[in-house]
């Protein structure tokens, strides 16, 4: 069989399913079993797409939000990240905020923009921020978890070697913690993207969120199925992206649940 | 070179007194928790001893005295075969063609050339230790110290390379501190053999090993080398019961299993 046969057979179930899926939603919809006001098919929402991208307004909405994302997932990390680095590392600063992690980040981020909005810009600034608050707690909780899960034995050697200080730092626990840090930066994004969209829902008038909060009360009912859409791909695209980088810089990381 | 150690520590060992000389292979064995491995950690500067003393004559500055082969390898996951060998040099800042040298080296005598490139994950058991070998040889240190290398590893390989460290130790004529739970590997490697009592660990009595050189496998079939081993054997065996039944008694108090 040919290496494209063999790939094909490997995966028909995985590329069978969605598209039986949508055959049967097709179907369905066309034979009047499904209300097409309210479940259009899928063939009319893909030319909706294909409008919405032609007349250039799902590329302001999608810029829009890549750009919120942007802003909010670089805020998560970098402070989540060093806030993570400190905690891992000093367990004076863990014990103090353990208890105020554990009672902040368990709260739905939506609920934050009033907050956030008292204490900075309200707009575009509020939005950013309170889309960052959820995607620091998991990169800071699995930062410090990546520090700490670090082999004992390891640490001892690499002092017996003699690295000590910052050079034990750079050279073994920020290397040792990178696949924690990344596990949590791939959770951070996709939540930045679940809170970016909900906060558009609430208090946009732009963004991917808003086009489809917009869509639904207007009742476009297609246009919103097509943004639903784009939400869900760039959602993919965004954890699958994260993970070839991951791969790429983490050579030495065994591939887990390889098949 | 000496050292002594006069630890009467809480933790393991009482009045360990032992004179390792030069360019010597020597092996310390006894019962689990007889505190060899402490021993070894008191040598390597791991652990600091709350009394006696680690001397070790060196004549060569810059190198370090001891260099450790720990028993589940300890290799750094994210850096490659080579980068492991040269981990120690760049700590000390030696320059990066001398590393690159002394790792091409190293990893040649281990038989590792070809793998400089991979990451340990990638490596069996067997060839992990021999990086952790190449690892502490790289930084020339005056004692080597190994903590049960090849107790993890299954009975082949580990015939392997015992053989492999005896060429190894031929060549370059390091002095050697070699902890096993194996009296058959101490007798194939060892110039002398320690032999530690139960807890708390003291020098229940020390062995020569007159089984001439190069030794190789097949000095297991000589009767000096049955008598010897079951000379010491016989000791040991007192001191793994001894072991065995203290451990029983505090397990019984809930204090250990």
């Amino acid at each position: 069989m040919s290496a494209a046969g063999r790939w094909l057979a490997d995966h028909c179930i995985t590329i069978g399913s969605p598209i039986a899926l949508v055959a049967a939603w097709e179907w369905a919809s066309a034979a009047g079993l499904l209300r097409a006001a309210f479940f259009p098919r899928p063939s009319t929402i893909a030319v909706h797409l294909g409008d919405l991208a032609l007349d250039g307004t799902l590329w302001g909405h999608l810029a829009t939000t890549l750009a919120r994302i942007g802003w909010s997932f670089s805020l998560a990390a970098l402070l989540g990240v060093a806030t993570g680095l400190a905690m891992g590392l000093w367990r004076r600063l863990r014990e103090g905020l353990d208890p105020v992690f554990a009672v902040i980040y368990p709260i739905p981020s939506v609920l934050f923009l009033p907050l956030v909005s008292f204490l900075v810009p309200p707009g575009e600034i509020a939005l950013v921020v309170t889309t960052a608050v959820t995607s620091f707690f998991l990169i800071a909780f699995t930062t410090t978890h990546g520090v700490r899960q670090i082999d004992r034995l390891v640490v001892e050697a690499a002092r017996h070697y003699g690295a000590g200080g910052w050079r034990l730092f750079a050279a073994v626990l920020l290397p040792g913690a990178m696949p924690s840090i990344f596990t949590g930066l791939r959770l951070g994004l996709g939540f930045a993207l679940i809170v970016v969209v909900a906060v558009e829902i609430v208090s946009a008038s732009r963004g991917l969120g808003a086009l489809l909060w917009l869509s639904w009360q207007v009742l476009k009912v297609e246009d919103m199925y097509a943004t639903f859409f784009v939400i869900a791909l760039l959602g993919a695209l965004l954890s699958y992206g994260l993970a070839a980088l991951r791969a790429r810089l983490l050579p030495w990381v065994p591939e887990v649940g390889e098949r | 070179m000496t050292f002594e150690s006069r630890g009467r520590s809480v933790v393991a060992l009482d009045r360990i007194s032992l004179q390792v000389h030069a360019g010597e292979f020597l092996c310390v064995v006894g019962p689990s928790g007889s505190g060899k491995s402490t021993l070894l950690r008191v040598l390597a500067g791991l652990h600091r001893q709350s009394t006696g003393e680690v001397r070790i004559e060196a004549d060569r500055p810059g190198t370090p005295l001891t260099a450790m082969v720990f028993q589940e390898h300890a290799l750094l996951p994210w850096r490659t075969v080579r980068d492991n060998v040269t981990f120690g040099l760049e700590n000390r800042g030696v320059v990066r063609a001398e590393r690159e040298a002394r790792a091409r080296e190293m990893l040649a005598m281990v038989g590792l050339t070809r793998f400089a490139q991979h990451y340990p994950h990638q490596l069996s058991g067997g060839m992990k230790q021999r990086v952790g070998i190449a690892r502490a040889l790289a930084n020339d240190p005056e004692v080597l110290l190994m903590d049960e290398p090849l107790a993890a590893l299954d009975a082949q390989t580990r015939a392997i390379m015992q053989e492999e460290l005896l060429r190894i130790w031929a060549t370059l004529g390091k002095t050697v501190v070699y902890v096993t739970h194996s009296l058959e590997e101490a007798l194939l490697l060892g110039d002398r053999v320690v032999l530690l009592t139960a807890r708390p660990g003291r020098v229940s009595q020390i062995y020569p090993v007159d089984l001439g050189r190069p030794r190789g496998l097949e000095v297991r079939a000589s009767p000096a080398y049955g008598a010897l081993l079951e000379t010491i054997w016989s000791r040991l065996r007192e001191e793994v019961v001894r072991a065995i039944a203290a451990d029983r008694g505090a397990g019984s108090d809930g204090v250990a299993t």
